[in-house]
């Protein structure tokens, strides 16, 4: 619609709307009629992928001297490319990584503890013949590069796995909450009144709302799982969002071009989807950057206090499962605290950047 | 009646606010006629833009309401038209234009796109068809090398450039009225010259009428074939170009006159008119001009003056053509 020609032919929607009706064809025989066709978290990206290459990446690509211009903007800001730099590696270790190294699940006793390369550690080990604990040193080797933990797991693969989790978890929950923000507080702002009001104060209900206790009376009741954890952060977490677009759109709705567009003959309808939304999404981009930490720590934190998803090995899991040989085995706990730090660093720089190149008032 | 298109009667538009009911526009009625130009002026906050947009049911609700009147447009009266069969009417038979061109644009939408936006509401158009009429219009609003310009961006405009699209935008369904609030006020003298000229040509070559919107008198001198006068949400006087210059009877048209600089007689200085417009929410008794009048008498205070007949269409609301 915005653009004729391209490599759609201008039937963007219309392609979009054929690929999604053809996922919930193929969902609905899942459900009802074959069993397991996708993983759950197959259909998740056979839906977020196509919404992001349709809407993201296509119009950036359509349109590459704006393309370029936020480019130049974002490039000033080191740190944001340096961030960039490492989801980028980050996004390639999830994807690649699990099939290049070993089964995190996989135990070996006869190795555990083993310190990461180039680092050595004393170990109390139960010696048959003379029945008394020995203290041997041991050396990290490189069949695993960062060690082992105390039931001799690869580190390496753990971490490896983790990044996939993180990743995952930060994505969808971050996507289903700004998702919900952005309907709330597009539609809020918009229709005004007594929805607003509403809309308003379920949004102050929800930020009152202790998640945590939600979460816990979930994993008490049904057992965790790492689609509750996602639906959990993501349902309650768009609040903030909420809040922000709200705002920014109740600015937006005083301009002449929502005026101008009505006395054209545009519906609500199109000006919620074609002019309000469309307005507000470099804000949605940057608050989405930026909230991805947040929902990545949300989860090591709940893993590690023990409410994780037990079958998965993400970050917070293993740094569970290295507080109590803190003394003995650092490197367990420390390797993942590493990388959630790391990768937290990462999005904030990266939002920093976006923030900043995005927003017409900043003169970097 | 012989052929007037929209018929607005006794007008009357309040806004709810939370000191009181602001009463924007209070029982305007007039007509207009095909193909003719007529101008509202008046000082800010007299009503015009309420009128306007009242037209097309665009006063933003809340605060704002209409809470009596008629507008008949051919034979439906707009105020009780569904909103869906009104939307059919906005951009495609009543179009209008803003005053602010800089900010009338999408920010984040092609212009092209902007002008193709009613084209595709309105009318049955394919994609290439709808492109090839907007690259038409760029052109008669007299946008060069239009077809690279489709694919900019507003920003990428200038200001006089920004209204044409606009006009361009509210063209594209060669729409039977054309409302222009403001449509020069943001810009500089020799592109409103340039501006003026585009709605004179729309008036003589596609016989559109036109419900232009403006402070300036000196704008409406060249354009208009009648003028109303605004004050307060009323109408002060009403009649052809000639009756308003030559023979303005309403002290507050005198007034405003009076404002103006003139090139063929030298004056020492202009005489504004004295005090402000008496807040609309509570209304003086009587002619809302009377605390800045300059010819008042006792009987103004006491009730508000009729439309008074001067001379056939020739009219003015004040008691001294009682």
């Amino acid at each position: 619609m915005r653009r004729t020609g391209g490599i759609f032919g201008g039937r963007r929607n219309l392609i979009f709307s054929g690929l999604m009706l053809v996922l919930l064809f193929i969902f609905l025989l899942d459900l009802f009629v074959v069993d397991r066709i996708f993983e759950p978290f197959t259909y998740f990206y056979l839906f977020f992928a196509p919404l992001i290459i349709f809407y993201g990446v296509y119009p950036l690509y359509a349109n590459r001297r704006l393309t370029r211009y936020y480019w130049d903007r974002t490039k000033r800001h080191r740190l944001a490319v340096i961030g960039l730099g490492f989801i980028i590696f980050l996004v390639a270790v999830a994807i690649l990584g699990p099939f290049l190294t070993q089964d995190p699940t996989q135990v070996d006793f006869k190795n555990k503890n083993l310190p990461p390369v180039g680092f050595s550690s004393e170990q109390s080990i139960f010696d048959r013949n003379t029945g008394q604990l020995i203290t041997t040193e041991t050396q990290g080797t490189w069949r695993h590069p960062f060690g082992t933990d105390d039931k001799g797991r690869d580190l390496l693969a753990m971490l490896v796995s983790g990044t996939r989790i993180s990743l995952q978890i930060g994505l969808m929950a971050t996507l289903i909450a700004i998702f919900i923000g952005l309907i709330i507080g597009v539609v809020s702002a918009y229709l005004g009144g007594w929805v607003d009001n509403a809309l308003m104060r379920f949004t102050d209900i929800m930020m009152t709302f202790p998640f945590f206790l939600l979460l816990v009376l979930i994993v008490f009741l049904y057992g965790s799982s790492l689609w509750f954890i996602i639906l959990v952060i993501g349902l309650t977490g768009w609040t903030g969002t909420a809040r922000l677009v709200r705002s920014e759109t109740l600015s937006l709705r005083t301009r002449d071009f929502i005026m101008a567009s009505k006395s054209l003959g545009a519906s609500d309808r199109r000006i919620v989807f074609r002019h309000l939304i469309p307005n507000v999404m470099s804000l949605v981009i940057v608050i989405a950057t930026l909230s991805i930490p947040g929902v990545i720590l949300a989860e090591a934190a709940l893993s590690f206090i023990g409410l994780g998803d037990p079958t998965v090995t993400s970050w917070g899991l293993v740094l569970h499962a290295g507080q109590r040989s803190l003394d003995t085995a650092w490197w367990i706990a420390v390797e993942p605290g590493i990388m959630l730090f790391l990768t937290v660093l990462a999005f904030n720089f990266l939002g920093d950047g976006i923030r900043d190149a995005f927003d017409p008032r900043s003169q970097i | 009646m012989n052929n007037t298109i929209l018929q607005v009667s006794e007008l009357k538009t309040y806004f709810f606010t939370r000191i009181g009911v602001v009463k924007a526009v209070d029982g305007v009625s007039f007509g207009l006629r095909k193909g003719e130009c007529l101008c509202l002026v008046g000082e800010s906050g007299c009503g015009k833009t309420a009128t306007a947009l009242s037209i097309l049911r665009l006063v933003d609700s809340p605060p704002g309401r209409i809470v009596g009147g008629e507008i008949q447009y051919h034979a439906e009266d707009l105020l009780r038209s569904p909103v869906s069969r009104l939307r059919r009417i906005r951009g495609n038979r009543i179009a209008m234009i803003f005053q602010d061109p800089q900010s009338s644009l999408n920010p984040v939408f092609t212009v092209g796109d902007q002008i193709m936006e009613p084209i595709r509401l309105h009318m049955k158009l394919g994609r290439r068809q709808a492109r090839d009429r907007a690259l038409h219009l760029m052109e008669q609003v007299g946008i060069p090398q239009a077809k690279e310009r489709m694919k900019y961006y507003p920003h990428q405009f200038s200001g006089g450039m920004k209204q044409r699209v606009m006009i361009a935008a509210a063209l594209s369904c060669d729409p039977e009225i054309l409302i222009a609030d403001e449509p020069t006020t943001a810009l500089d003298t020799t592109i409103k010259a340039q501006i003026l000229d585009i709605f004179r040509d729309l008036k003589q070559k596609k016989d559109m009428s036109i419900l232009f919107i403006t402070h300036d008198l000196g704008t409406v001198a060249g354009i208009a074939d009648r003028i109303i006068v605004m004050y307060g949400g009323r109408i002060a006087e009403a009649g052809s170009v000639l009756d308003i210059f030559d023979q303005p009877k309403h002290p507050y048209t005198r007034g405003l006159l009076n404002c103006l600089p003139a090139i063929s007689e030298r004056r020492e200085k202009l005489s504004p008119i004295p005090g402000v417009i008496p807040s609309l929410i509570d209304p003086p008794e009587g002619c809302i001009f009377y605390p800045r009048c300059q010819q008042r008498m006792p009987v103004c205070q006491q009730k508000r003056p009729e439309e008074f007949v001067i001379s056939g269409k020739h009219i003015a609301a004040c008691y001294l053509y009682a």
